[in-house]
């Protein structure tokens, strides 16, 4: 039976040598047998959401998954695994009891996920449209052309699904929004400006199965009675951009969009936009201001932009990731899809589980499972079993979430009640050496320079916050300034002018009511207790648990190490920067760290 | 005519008076039609959808559910309660004027407010020494729509600021000064004597009526001016004009 | 590429003229020059027949779009939160260190141009660093040494 190979060719995997291992494969199947077609299918994939053990390798039918392959591997592939039945345990997962696992339903990263919206990402090759037609790709279009535009919308609405991309508005209500109004043209747009920092769901949707996206977004068009309709892709996704461009491109080829939406009297019009590197431009207003080629600045929403979007038409802008859920609601019905998920929230979400966690990457789960699930079932736990701190989730719109919360159920209201928000789904996981202030003042200055500065609270107030974050951070902290912070994230949710504003004091806020005491150690005893804020911090290498191995030295970026083989090496307090690398690469934990008055004081006193 | 059409008015309620408003009307206007003012500094009727600086806050009760809106952009669409200077929007509006305080020291305008409606303690921060401009770019947008667009916002978040492209002398500015006029805290510096006016880095030799010498603008000005019109480049101020015209309606008509 | 005014002319006029292109344009400009030239903008101003300030205010508002040529190699330092807690800023210093220049800056001899970045989705392999397109995962303040060394020698990898 001829057998087929994946490649995994997402970012990720691509960052770390894909498309080498690619290349290697195909001249491992020929050089074996003159014509690869004969013994195997050699397909590039997306994204498999296990990135940082990739390239992944997936062969079929046997359903045997091999990771970190390197191009050397192919001919051992193609002997053994391709044309004979044989397993190469050194390149297969191994779980957590060190036990080699054959596939991925086996893999624990994957044995816990759910997986709709990511189900054929990593199964198809994007860039042929044949594949997704072969799977059933663009019947949900097909049914939707010979529904009414009620129908679509009803079914819609009966799955309860709710906008991805954060603020988890009902998609099917504002598909009846913008239906109302018979203000034309309409348009339809695709918000694929995923400008969260460490998050990168719509990046693998988009690149992994772009034809799903496109076949929610006609759906979406047809439902409202737009004839054009954009994708706003974010300026760093340059293989995501290309493979939209050569979806539509091919789906227009085959009639499926253009002059007739699958011979029907629709007509449907998709073009691509490219952002161009503003975090802003995720929000509604500011994205389409951004599309008719305008500096992206967002305007007040009390009209929204449903009634009043692109070019003062009625416009539905929806996520990437809720795109790609409608075909699959539109094909099996809205009730099915809200069997899936809580009451409020339906279906699945993907996040992207990546920070101090043992297993990173991309994770489709039911909507309301728990954050100690995520975390420890599917992520394996704290990267060294160190002490878990906190879950930072919805980029700089969310808040950072303690240990105490760990059981909460993960949905769009859940977290919403505790001053934190889902979000679109980044999921950074902090062990104890991140520090809170510093995660804070490190989203501060992201929106800093990412706000528009268009309202005097966003701009003003995030240039005062970070002032006081820098001087916490720098041992100039005072008595009054986290009240003065708190006072000052107040206004700026209340007074701002987008949601980006009203947002932009969360990641402060939350760390402020959580990890109270770490600003205190700060403040007060000019101390962080993470050991990362330099100015505060000194190394030191304990003397018994150096074992002399040198790691710490020959990381040290300014030779600040010095020891000989095998003897206890000190770090020389006048050269170090501070910087951590050699906690980080000690295996024996000898480094650690102390308030840098304590070293000072301590010099004095011998 | 359809706004006064009486199923186009709603009933509200501003600091518990009964007052009546235009469907879709600016929570601003309303208000101050009916005798309530509320301060502002970025709001100019000739530039809509601004609602920048964040000084018009008031508290809009509606369905028993309470939020803080900015007035010159919040359209009236339902019957509801407002409050100009509720605790809430007092306390916002401090916060509000400690920024604009810190961001342009140098405004009068500002300090102005401060005292007229509290200003919270800023002594905490450094202020932005010499700066008068609070960033609400009237100034660009006006330029745009009178000028020639010789200015607007330049870079984002909080380092942005309102400039010619390239900080150079713009070479399309008319000197026509719509951008000072337009500016609530005249933080756009320019000179004028006699002969000549200064502006963005560049001088703008000025023209006099010939009939009684005032100053009628900038060459460009006049220039750009009788472009858009299609008429002849104007060598008499607006009053000498009418006087002229008056004599010659009165020559050829022998009213005389 | 050389900045003439011929292939300014013929990258504009690739593009129908209407406002909604602005920003398409001047990024075919930024990925043909390295930067937008100022013949670029004044060309483009006079084919959309818009203020040249208004796409100045785009030009300095997009972060994708720079305004100064850039150097032969780009360094990019994703700083987006899951690089930012594995060290991203470490490697930062790193590079300000090792080239003498800060974010956004081009060394004297126009070798290195260094940027960092909010997040180019490759979180799982944090801290990420990209040089010329390449993309090195898991770099350390040691790898990073010899990963500049590779770009001074002849390019990257």
């Amino acid at each position: 039976m001829k057998k087929q190979i994946l490649i995994c060719c997402g970012t990720g995997c691509r960052a770390n040598g894909s498309m080498k291992v690619a290349e290697a494969l195909n001249q491992a199947v020929k050089s074996h047998n003159g014509n690869a077609k004969v013994i195997a299918d050699i397909k590039t994939t997306g994204c498999h959401g296990f990135c940082e053990n990739g390239p992944i390798v997936k062969i079929l039918p046997d359903n045997l998954v091999y990771y970190k392959v390197k191009p050397e591997d192919s001919d051992e592939i193609v002997e053994k695994s391709v044309l004979g039945e044989e397993e190469i345990g050194r390149l297969m997962y191994k779980d957590d009891s060190g036990r080699p696992v054959r596939s991925q339903e086996e893999n624990p990263f994957y044995a816990h996920q759910y997986k709709m919206v990511l189900r054929d990402v990593g199964e198809i090759d994007p860039e042929n449209i044949g594949d997704y037609l072969e799977r059933g790709g663009y019947e949900a279009l097909r049914k939707a052309v010979s529904m009414s535009q009620d129908e679509i919308i009803d079914e819609v609405e009966k799955s309860g699904i709710r906008g991805r991309g954060g603020a988890g508005f009902p998609a099917g209500r504002k598909w009846r929004t913008a239906k109302r109004y018979d203000n034309f043209p309409k348009y339809v747009a695709c918000n694929g400006d995923e400008g969260d920092p460490g998050a990168f769901m719509d990046c693998s949707i988009l690149e992994g199965n772009p034809h799903s996206v496109i076949e929610g977004l006609a759906i979406a068009a047809i439902a409202v009675g737009a004839k054009e309709g954009f994708f706003y892709i974010r300026d760093e996704y340059d293989l995501a951009v290309k493979r939209i461009k050569k979806a539509i491109q091919d789906a227009e080829e085959r009639g499926i969009i253009g002059a007739s939406v699958m011979g029907s009297e629709y007509s449907l019009k998709l073009s691509v936009v490219r952002g161009g590197g503003a975090f802003v431009c995720g929000e509604s207003t500011a994205l389409m201001a951004s599309i008719e080629g305008r500096v992206g600045e967002p305007r007040a929403k009390y009209i929204r932009s449903v009634q009043r979007g692109l070019w003062n038409q009625p416009t539905v802008l929806n996520n990437v990731e809720t795109l790609a859920n409608i075909p699959k609601i539109i094909l099996e019905g809205g009730e099915k899809f809200a069997m899936t998920g809580t009451k409020g929230s339906t279906g699945t979400k993907v996040f992207s589980l990546v920070g101090k966690v043992k297993r990173t990457g991309l994770v489709e789960v039911p909507m309301g499972t728990t954050l100690r699930h995520l975390i420890y079932d599917i992520g394996g736990g704290i990267i060294g079993n160190r002490p878990f701190k906190a879950v930072q989730t919805g980029g700089p719109s969310g808040g950072c979430i303690p240990e105490s919360m760990l059981d909460l159920e993960v949905d769009f209201d859940s977290l919403a009640s505790y001053g934190a928000m889902m979000g679109s789904g980044g999921m950074i996981v902090m062990d104890d050496r991140s520090c809170m202030v510093e995660v804070a003042r490190y989203y501060t200055n992201f929106l800093c320079e990412e706000s528009c500065g268009k309202c005097t609270p966003c701009r003003e107030g995030l240039r005062r916050m970070l002032e006081i974050l820098t001087d916490i951070c720098e041992g100039r902290g005072r008595e009054g300034d986290i009240e003065l912070l708190e006072r000052l994230g107040h206004t700026m949710q209340e007074a701002s002018l987008c949601s980006l504003g009203k947002t932009a004091a969360n990641p402060v806020l939350t760390t402020i009511q959580y990890f109270w005491e770490e600003y205190e150690a700060h403040i007060r005893e000019k101390r962080c207790p993470a050991g990362v804020c330099k100015n505060l911090t000194c190394f030191e290498i304990e003397a018994e648990k150096c074992t002399g191995c040198g790691m710490c030295a020959r990381g040290c970026p300014v030779d600040a190490i010095s020891g000989g083989k095998k003897e206890v090496h000190i770090i020389d307090a006048s050269k170090c920067i501070a910087c951590g690398s050699c906690r980080e690469t000690c295996k024996f934990d000898a480094v650690r760290t102390g308030a840098r008055q304590n070293v000072i004081e301590g010099r004095q006193a011998v | 005519m359809t706004e006064f059409q009486p199923d186009n008015q709603i009933q509200i309620e501003i600091n518990g008076r009964a007052c009546t408003c235009t469907k879709g009307e600016f929570l601003l206007e309303a208000a101050r039609r009916n005798g309530f003012y509320i301060p502002t500094l970025c709001h100019h009727p000739g530039i809509a959808e601004q609602g920048c600086c964040r000084v018009c806050l008031a508290e809009v009760v509606e369905n028993e559910r309470s939020k803080i809106v900015v007035s010159c952009v919040y359209p009236v669409e339902k019957p509801c309660k407002v409050y100009t200077d509720s605790e809430r929007v007092k306390e916002d509006r401090k916060v509000v004027l400690m920024l604009l305080a810190l961001r342009a020291p140098e405004s009068t305008e500002i300090q102005a407010l401060c005292r007229q409606y509290g200003v919270m303690d800023g002594s905490r921060f450094k202020p932005i020494e010499g700066e008068k401009c609070i960033m609400c770019g009237l100034c660009a947008r006006a330029c745009a729509s009178l000028g020639t667009g010789a200015i607007s916002t330049v870079l984002r978040g909080t380092s942005k600021k309102i400039s010619t492209p390239y900080d150079e002398p713009s070479d399309v500015c008319v000197g026509c000064l719509s951008c000072t006029r337009v500016c609530p805290v005249d933080a756009i510096p320019y000179t004028e004597d006699e002969t000549k006016r200064s502006i963005w880095g560049r001088e703008f030799p000025l023209v006099h009526c010939q009939e009684c010498g005032a100053v009628i603008g900038t060459r460009e000005e006049i220039a750009l001016a009788a472009g858009k019109s299609g008429e002849e480049v104007q060598d008499l101020c607006p009053e000498c004009r009418k006087k002229k015209m008056s004599d010659v309606m009165a020559h050829t008509y022998g009213t005389e | 590429m050389e900045v003439s005014r011929e292939n300014i002319e013929e990258l504009i006029h690739s593009y129908e003229c209407s406002q909604r292109h602005a920003l398409a344009i001047m990024q075919d400009m930024q990925r043909r020059y390295q930067y937008i030239p100022r013949e670029g903008l004044n060309a483009l101003a006079k084919y959309l027949g818009c203020p040249v300030s208004s796409l100045y205010a785009m030009a300095t508002f997009y972060k994708a779009l720079s305004l100064v040529p850039k150097g032969e190699h780009i360094i990019k330092c994703c700083d987006g939160t899951a690089c930012h807690i594995r060290g991203a800023s470490t490697l930062i210093d790193g590079v300000e260190r090792e080239l003498g220049i800060s974010p956004g800056e081009t060394t004297s001899d126009g070798l290195f141009s260094f940027e960092t970045v909010n997040c180019l989705g490759s979180c799982a392999m944090a801290p990420v660093l990209v040089v010329d397109d390449v993309y090195y995962g898991r770099v350390t303040p040691e790898k990073l040494k010899g990963i500049i060394q590779t770009v001074r020698e002849g390019g990257a990898k």
